[in-house]
């Protein structure tokens, strides 16, 4: 039993970590504030190429032959940066396709050649989209089901989203799915991996407070060292510490097919939800009036963590699910 | 990053739970007194002939040589079995989880070999005589003052907040030895005999009505200079290694026993009915809101417990990252039965034990102590701030 990444995952770790600077800085990336497809093809490819969406696809499928615990991984890694992009979608969608058999379909995901916006269910036949931009495909995931749908003829309603890298829009889709499976491995697997995003959330954040901390002098010496700052940095430092571990945690005992995955994953899920939205509202009160800035990234993690927070289930599903679990 | 028990480790599991199912006592324990004693030490001597007593010690001291994951290991098995009385809950408290880790890591030779064995058999009751009236918080400042004459130091001086002093054989003594040095520098670590002459023993009643809790004085009380721990002026970094196995793993026990307390209180949720007398608790939105983050924050703690261990596994000993498990349990557990205050209705004004089945009140009161004592919560999050994070001294 140990909880700490291996030389291999802290390699993978080191890479995601190296790409996403380079490339998906939240600086350059502010320029597209506002565009119904944030992430372009050339960059959505280089993801494809990386392997990323086939982590944790087995290899006689065209996939990398990781598991859950990588792709969480790569999810907290993906909320740190607070990256934007159709990555929970996308992954979810190839598990799908592979379920399913449609190796084309599958093969078309992992190359970024075909996109998945997500469609979560609101009423009947109308759906909320989000990353819409430049997909054909959506997944949509309600309880144990999951379905790839065809978005070619959809017509998309755009809406003004409150975190401008993830395009909202709301659609009625009718036509039946190009696949559909009805597996409960599909719900876990979209609970760890957004509790992984929103711990990562929490983590960057209680980082990012920690060195403003450092840098930020006032009254001749570095805020950090006043306690109340420095309280609240240890705050956020120990929410991250337990949502980041619980969610390891979970991806482990979903693969370990344990009989308390469920309980661990909606834990998981619940737990880094809460760490997340204390963390980026506090991270935005530590910095003071830069803090409260567009051109500043910390609101970025605020709205982010409220999409997350409410992307394949509500903080209330959760806990809900969560009482309900076995828990043994 | 992985969850699998080695088939030793599954073995030790199965053999965990076999042994409590035949040997657990069924009887609670006596709250105070002698009677406290002799129970507490019969059952370590119970556990030691068992082989559970120093699962993670050294052999040689009588341990068993094995890893801090089969310590949590026994824990969880220990919980599973329903006892009726609380694994920490012991005047054996202090020597199995960080008296004799310190002379493990610290301890002469000699020292080892004397008191390691009786700590593992139960024939000796450890207490941890740090705080003064004067220093709590800021430890170091402590004034109780010993004298080297011949080869003893003569000590002078008083201690508080001794959990256990008055069934205590021993104790981990911090003293002043050297007025003129700095104060980190001047302390020293000695055993002190408690029945040396010159030392007296008053109870201090506590909000719990635990009577376990002391004040300690110390009138020209000599010491053999052989039971200084480490060097002599060199105790506070010995006093460190003391306090990164009570912030580090002392509570593991009690992180283990909180989550079964968060299913029993489930349980009791479904059965008791909800303040509006309607419908049962667990349908209460409030209730049903803060039981199921209860739920998730003692699988976080689990979590954070195999952490700890997992990093301890690579250093040889806790690292400041232990104030992050001991901060977060402690206010954990003041939420969890502040959270059962409002679950058992009628039943949170009648007052129970700290320790027994199915009591509530009692505990509540006793949870006050998980952020005060082995240092307050706003201690904990200074070193988490300044010795994790890296933040400057106020
Ligand atoms: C149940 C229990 C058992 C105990 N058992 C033992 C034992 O066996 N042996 C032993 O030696 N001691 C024991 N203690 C004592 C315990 O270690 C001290 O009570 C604790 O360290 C706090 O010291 P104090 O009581 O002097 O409080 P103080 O240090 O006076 O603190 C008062 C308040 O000021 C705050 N404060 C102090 N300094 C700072 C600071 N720098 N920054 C921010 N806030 C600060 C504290 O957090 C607290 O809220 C026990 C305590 C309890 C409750």
């Amino acid at each position: 039993m140990d909880l700490l990444p291996t030389e291999e995952q802290l390699e993978i770790i080191g890479t995601v970590k190296a790409q996403l600077e380079s490339d998906f800085s939240l600086n350059d990336l502010a320029e597209r504030d506002g565009r119904d497809q944030v992430i372009d093809d050339t960059l959505w490819q280089r993801c494809a190429e990386l392997g990323w969406f086939a982590l944790g696809i087995p290899e006689e499928d065209g996939g990398v032959g990781y598991s859950l615990v990588e792709e969480a991984l790569l999810f907290e890694e993906v909320g740190a940066h607070a990256t934007p992009g159709p990555f929970l979608a996308t992954i979810l969608a190839a598990h799908v396709a592979a379920d399913c058999g449609e190796s084309e379909l599958l093969g078309q995901i992992l190359s970024g050649e075909r996109r998945v916006a997500l469609a979560e269910p609101e009423d009947g036949n109308q759906y909320r989209l989000t990353d819409h931009g430049g997909a054909d495909l959506a997944l949509a995931i309600s309880g144990s089901r999951a379905a790839i749908l065809d978005l070619a003829g959809v017509e998309i309603t755009p809406e003004l989203s409150l975190d401008p890298l993830v395009p909202l829009g709301t659609a009625s889709i009718d036509s039946d799915p190009l696949c559909a499976v009805d597996d409960p491995s599909i719900s876990l697997r979209a609970s760890v991996l957004v509790a992984a995003e929103l711990a990562g959330i929490a983590r960057a954040t209680a980082e990012q407070s920690t060195e403003y901390g450092k840098d930020r002098e006032q009254f001749g010496r570095p805020v950090g060292s006043f306690q109340a700052l420095k309280h609240r940095c240890a705050d956020m430092a120990v929410r991250a510490d337990a949502a980041v571990n619980l969610t390891r945690l979970a991806a482990l005992s979903v693969v370990a097919g344990h009989d308390d995955a469920e309980f661990q994953s909606e834990a998981a899920r619940v737990l880094a939800t809460q760490a997340a939205l204390e963390n980026t509202t506090w991270n935005v009160q530590n910095h003071g009036g830069i803090g409260f800035t567009w051109e500043h990234t910390a609101h970025r993690y605020v709205t982010r963590a409220q999409f997350r927070a409410r992307t394949a289930g509500t903080p209330r599903d959760h806990r809900a699910a969560l009482l309900g679990a076995s828990a043994t | 990053m992985n969850l699998d028990l080695t088939a030793e480790e599954q073995a030790f599991r199965d053999e965990a739970s076999t042994w409590l199912a035949e040997n657990l006592p069924t009887e609670e324990r006596p709250p105070e007194g002698a009677e406290m004693r002799a129970f507490d030490l019969a059952w370590q001597r119970t556990l030691f002939d068992g082989g559970w007593a120093g699962i993670n010690w050294p052999v040689e001291y009588g341990g068993r040589g094995l890893s801090d994951i089969q310590q949590m290991i026994w824990y969880e098995e220990f919980a599973k079995a329903d006892p009726p009385f609380t694994l920490n809950n012991s005047c054996t408290f202090v020597g199995n989880n960080h008296g004799g880790p310190t002379l493990i890591l610290k301890g002469s030779d000699e020292q080892k070999a004397e008191h390691l064995p009786k700590i593992l058999k139960g024939e000796a009751v450890w207490c941890q005589g740090f705080s003064e009236p004067g220093a709590g918080s800021d430890l170091a400042s402590l004034n109780t003052k010993a004298v080297v004459d011949g080869d003893e130091l003569v000590v002078t001086g008083q201690k508080t907040w001794t959990s256990y002093a008055h069934v205590a054989d021993l104790q981990e003594l911090l003293v002043r030895t050297d007025s003129d040095a700095p104060k980190h520098k001047g302390i020293s670590w000695v055993i002190c005999d408690m029945r040396s002459p010159g030392i007296e023993v008053r109870e201090i009643e506590t909000m719990s009505h635990v009577t376990d809790f002391c004040e300690v004085f110390y009138d020209e009380v000599r010491i053999p200079l052989t039971n200084v721990v480490g060097e002599i002026n060199d105790g506070w970094r010995v006093a460190m290694s003391t306090l990164s196995f009570e912030r580090g793993t002392a509570f593991m026990a009690d992180q283990v026993e909180l989550a079964a307390t968060v299913e029993r209180l489930i349980a009791e949720a479904r059965e008791r009915t909800s303040a509006d007398g309607r419908r049962p608790a667990i349908e209460d939105e409030d209730i049903a809101k803060r039981l199921s983050m209860a739920r998730a924050e003692v699988t976080a703690l689990r979590a954070m417990t195999i952490a700890g261990i997992s990093r301890t596994a690579r250093t040889g000993i806790p690292g400041p990252e232990g104030s992050m498990i001991r901060l977060f349990h402690g206010e954990l557990h003041q939420r969890i039965y502040r959270l059962a205050m409002d679950i058992v209705g009628a039943e949170a004004l009648r007052l129970t034990p700290v320790d027994g089945e199915g009591v509530w009140t009692g505990p509540y009161l006793q949870s006050f102590a998980y952020t005060i004592g082995g240092g307050t919560t706003d201690i904990q999050r200074n070193i988490v701030g300044e010795r994790v994070l890296g933040l400057p001294r106020q």
